[in-house]
């Protein structure tokens, strides 16, 4: 049985011509020890995607079924309940409160939950000695390495006991050595049972994975199955393919991923660019004839 | 849930502490507005009390005879009819000797001292002068009637000298820079005055410039019929029943020969010290309840401003909102917590405010004459009325922050 399903989920913002969707009838279902990497350029819908699964949006069409309970619904308030038992999130930006201590920071969900305040202190330190941030209690997050504010956001994911563990590009403002930790200490918390999913645009991390999800345009394109330990092959093939950036890729805001992940993501690009330039051309024109009025 | 509230409050004082500028400003609307009415209120209570304590101390079984009808009911009309701030004419004939007579031959009457003003001003004999001070017509009753005593020398008598005068004690420094002037001259209207006696201080009564008796020349009635060449009008005439206990009969069968000598028109009224209470208390609590209202208007004015910080915090912290809600508060608690954070911004100005009147009642009742009266349900009022400016101002900030969309609020940085 899946602990996430969602079934034929859309999310459009906007509405009448300037609708804008997000998400594409997407049906994605994750068995419970998944540790899923969500792949693909910006802007394709992963964030929505992971806030969807993480109830903290509303899908606008389409059926999303968590541990067996349909949430796609919900009220805010049962949501919120919902989203404190058995989601943890961890962000790109870290998202500490600056004005908390790391053990208060790490305390917060507890609060919400109901939990005493020297129950809450010793599950908090608890959490902090297993990213192995003990000793750092008492610091304020503008005191920690981007690395160690990581490994905090990822306890205080961690302490209300969450079956899942969503991260949105968890090393995306980290160096490589503060993400191998922060992904080491992810692999580490999945051995212990806890589903996660993670976005992310380096291929490299796929390793961490059991599955990878690639999606464009709001829609899964491509799912497979890899080995821990291993890159996964549609991802390596962007990892070993990554062509010369042209001043024509930056201008057409196309990031270099795009063109080897999958499908012949070349048809699609090449017009589009092509359309581009000449809309470009075109401005051009129109400018010179607007000056020479 | 009261451990998760405890922590709203430490969050609420801690989100205090670090915009110490800002919550100072934010409260000190609070804390005027709460000064303000409760000095106010306080300053009106003193006054009660020191009209009330003066009235004591001229004793219960006291009577006015005042001309015209004066009522004693605040919130009637009748009050503000009577009299004419724009032209101030009053409706009132002062009155005569022949009351006087009427009131002293009334059976069961004691003592019966009319008060009538002369103007005149007292000039000493080495030149010194008195502007503004206060000449008073009355007869040798008057200490008995008001139960003041002499300082020095006695008062005068039926059969003294006419020229012979009584001072109270600012007349006799200012006058003649001495404490006992007895058997000094001065002279007013061309007559010349002998000082027979000084009386003791009066108890003041409050913002009554023409009650303050220490600045008066007490001289015989029948005198000031003979320097004005009028006979001399009396604006009330004091009296007392020879037994106590008959004040209710001696004040009806006052109130029967009166008006039998009036031609049966009742002209005039009888009060009682219970009247007069009823009355000065009635302007003043009218007079305090308008000054508070104004008052007010800026514990309602800080009540916006407390609005207008909590929303502009509401949208600052739209970001640490989006967090909060990541981790699973729900909208419930947001708004709690936002709410009491406004509630203890106001409550904390209401108790600075509470604090800084005490400190104003104090410099009053040193600088002033005032005798503010602080009491404690005054300042139970002024702090509970804060919490409430705190809770209702705060609402729609908190209500504001609580729904927002989480993934909006995330997105704001």
């Amino acid at each position: 049985m899946p602990i996430i399903d969602l079934q034929d989920v859309s999310k459009l913002y906007g509405f009448g011509d300037a609708t804008n969707v997000a998400l594409d009838e997407v049906s994605l279902s994750i068995d419970d020890g998944e540790f899923v990497a969500v792949m693909g350029p910006s802007g394709c819908g992963k964030s929505t995607l992971m806030n969807i699964i993480g109830l903290l949006d509303r899908p606008t069409h389409g059926y999303y079924t968590l541990q067996d309970r349909a949430v796609a619904r919900l009220r805010t308030t049962q949501r919120a309940k919902a989203r404190r038992d058995t989601v943890g999130f961890v962000f790109q930006s870290f998202n500490l409160l600056p004005r908390l201590t790391v053990l208060e920071n790490v305390a917060l969900p507890l609060a919400y939950k109901g939990v005493g305040q020297s129950r809450r202190t010793k599950l908090a330190r608890n959490m902090l000695e297993r990213v192995g941030l003990h000793d750092r209690a008492f610091f304020y997050p503008n005191q920690l390495s981007g690395g160690q504010a990581q490994c905090v956001a990822i306890a205080r994911a961690l302490v209300n006991n969450p079956k899942i563990i969503i991260a949105d590009e968890p090393t995306g403002n980290l160096d490589s050595a503060s993400s191998r930790l922060v992904m080491e200490l992810l692999s580490e918390i999945h051995k212990t049972g806890n589903t996660i999913l993670f976005v992310t645009h380096n291929p490299e991390l796929t390793r961490y994975a059991t599955r990878v999800v690639y999606m464009h345009d709001g829609s899964i394109v491509h799912d497979e199955e890899t080995k821990i330990g291993e890159v996964a092959a549609t991802a390596r093939k962007a990892l070993y393919s990554i062509p010369e950036k042209t001043v024509d890729d930056d201008l057409a805001g196309v990031s270099a991923l795009m063109k080897a992940v999958p499908h012949t993501a070349k048809e699609k690009n090449e017009p589009a660019k092509k359309k581009a330039a000449k809309k470009t051309a075109k401005a051009k024109t129109r400018r010179t004839k607007g000056t020479k009025k | 849930m009261s451990s998760a509230s405890r922590g709203n409050l430490k969050m609420a004082l801690n989100s205090l502490r670090t915009a110490k500028w800002r919550s100072f400003l934010t409260m000190l609307g609070i804390v005027i507005g709460i000064v303000s009415v409760v000095t106010i209120v306080g300053i009106g209570g003193g006054m009660k009390q020191q009209v009330s304590n003066q009235i004591g101390h001229f004793g219960k079984d006291l009577l006015m005879v005042r001309p015209g009808t004066v009522t004693t009911d605040v919130n009637s009309k009748r009050l503000l009819a009577s009299t004419d701030l724009l032209f101030g004419r009053t409706p009132l004939n002062g009155l005569t000797a022949q009351d006087y007579n009427t009131v002293k031959n009334t059976p069961g009457v004691g003592p019966v001292a009319p008060l009538g003003v002369v103007s005149g001003e007292a000039k000493a004999s080495d030149g010194k002068e008195m502007p503004g001070n206060l000449v008073i017509a009355t007869t040798p009753d008057l200490p008995a009637a008001l139960n003041q005593k002499m300082h020095y020398g006695s008062f005068f008598d039926d059969d003294s000298e006419l020229s012979s005068a009584v001072i109270g004690q600012q007349v006799a420094y200012q006058l003649f820079g001495q404490s006992a002037p007895l058997g000094k001259t001065f002279t007013m209207r061309g007559q010349s005055f002998i000082v027979r006696g000084v009386l003791s201080e009066f108890n003041a009564p409050p913002l009554s410039p023409t009650g303050n008796f220490d600045n008066a020349i007490f001289i015989s009635y029948k005198m000031a019929g003979l320097i004005t060449g009028t006979t001399p009008q009396f604006y009330a005439i004091l009296t007392k029943p020879q037994d106590n206990k008959q004040l209710a009969e001696v004040k009806s069968s006052l109130a029967t020969s009166l008006k039998k000598a009036h031609g049966g028109q009742s002209d005039f009224s009888i009060l009682d010290q219970k009247d007069s209470v009823a009355m000065s208390g009635g302007i003043i609590d009218l007079m305090t309840a308008f000054i508070s209202a104004v008052a007010a208007i800026s514990l309602f004015v800080g009540g916006i401003g407390i609005m207008n910080i909590m929303l502009v915090s509401v949208t600052e912290r739209m970001h640490e909102i989006g967090i909060r809600k990541a981790v699973g508060a729900t909208n419930r608690q947001i708004l709690s917590q936002f709410m009491l954070e406004s509630t203890v911004l106001s409550a904390v100005g209401g108790v600075i405010g509470v604090i800084f009147s005490i400190v104003v009642n104090l410099l009053l009742r040193v600088y002033t004459s005032l005798e503010p009266v602080i009491s404690w349900q005054a300042l139970a009022i002024a702090t509970g009325v804060s919490i409430i400016v705190g809770i209702v101002f705060g609402t729609a900030p908190a209500i504001k922050a609580a729904a927002k969309d989480p993934i909006e609020a995330l997105r704001h940085e």
